[in-house]
């Protein structure tokens, strides 16, 4: 425990959710291994998404892609957030002033802002293209910018043990 | 407009925090030392259980290993005991004072590795 971190997480760590995580046999190993299950299949939606708008898989229907594997990308997201909260709960006080942690936190926020505005403003534009029709360059800005920020987001996350 | 963003995210995010103290790369191996003595308090939890211990020369608070594995090993909570003897042999920390981390220890005649 450290007092250097804000009251909030301190408390988080100290609560009886926090202890039992702490004590647990298998818990914390079980969401030590579900984060990287769920980082898995985040990482293949996010993939299959980001190639495509980038340019790759170009005889498929970007609009079905999207569906599909939207659809991955949440499942897996919910995943990383439920065990990574346990995680974190664990030792919350500790990680939240780890500057590995911070950094990550920051890139997850521009990964979703991506996606968001991705979201809001090209998916809609490219969802009934047809297939070999090219995309519009924002999506593959978007695509590539995501495939980037992502790949450090993992990079990131297994720093934090080391710093 | 988005790498500028980038840059100064990872700027902003390595400036002024305070590094901890986890994996081996902050645990001198060229120092190794040994610590006997009572266990003064043992935490028997997660990500690693840690033992405090009266050594001859000072306590040392003593990192073990995730509970799991200690467990599989032999080297369970009662074994992990308050008042107990060990032999706790591993490297200091470059990080925290008095703090090391133990490659092996051993409880009543009996050796537990730690990695």
């Amino acid at each position: 425990m450290t007092d250097a971190a804000p009251a909030i997480f301190v408390a988080l760590e100290a609560s009886a959710w926090g202890n039992t995580i702490r004590q647990s046999t298998w818990l914390y190993m079980a969401a030590n291994v579900g984060h990287i299950l769920s980082l898995v299949v985040f990482a293949s939606g996010i993939a299959v998404i980001d190639l495509r708008m980038a340019g790759m898989l170009a005889a498929t229907a970007p609009g079905q892609i999207l569906k599909v594997f939207r659809r991955v990308v949440g499942i897996g997201f919910l995943g990383l957030l439920v065990t990574g909260s346990i995680l974190f709960t664990a030792e919350a006080s500790h990680v939240i002033t780890n500057p590995m942690f911070q950094f990550k936190l920051a890139l997850i926020a521009l990964g979703l802002l991506n996606i968001t505005w991705f979201e809001f403003f090209t998916a809609p534009k490219v969802r009934d293209y047809p297939p070999l029709k090219a995309l519009p360059p924002e999506a593959k800005t978007a695509g590539i910018v995501s495939l980037a920020i992502w790949f450090v987001v993992a990079a990131v996350g297994r720093s934090i043990a080391y710093f | 407009m988005k790498r500028t963003l980038v840059v100064l995210t990872i700027g902003a995010a390595l400036t002024g925090a305070a590094f901890a103290h986890h994996g081996w790369g902050s645990y001198d191996a060229a120092k190794p030392v040994t610590v006997t003595g009572p266990i003064l308090a043992a935490k028997y939890e997660n990500p690693h259980a840690t033992i405090n211990v009266k050594g001859s020369d000072k306590e040392w608070t003593v990192t073990l290993a995730p509970t799991f594995r200690m467990t599989n090993r032999g080297a369970t909570a009662d074994i992990i005991a308050v008042g107990k003897t060990v032999v706790a042999f591993g490297y200091p920390s470059t990080v925290e004072k008095d703090e090391m981390r133990a490659e092996r220890i051993t409880i009543d005649g009996k050796t537990y590795e730690m990695r």
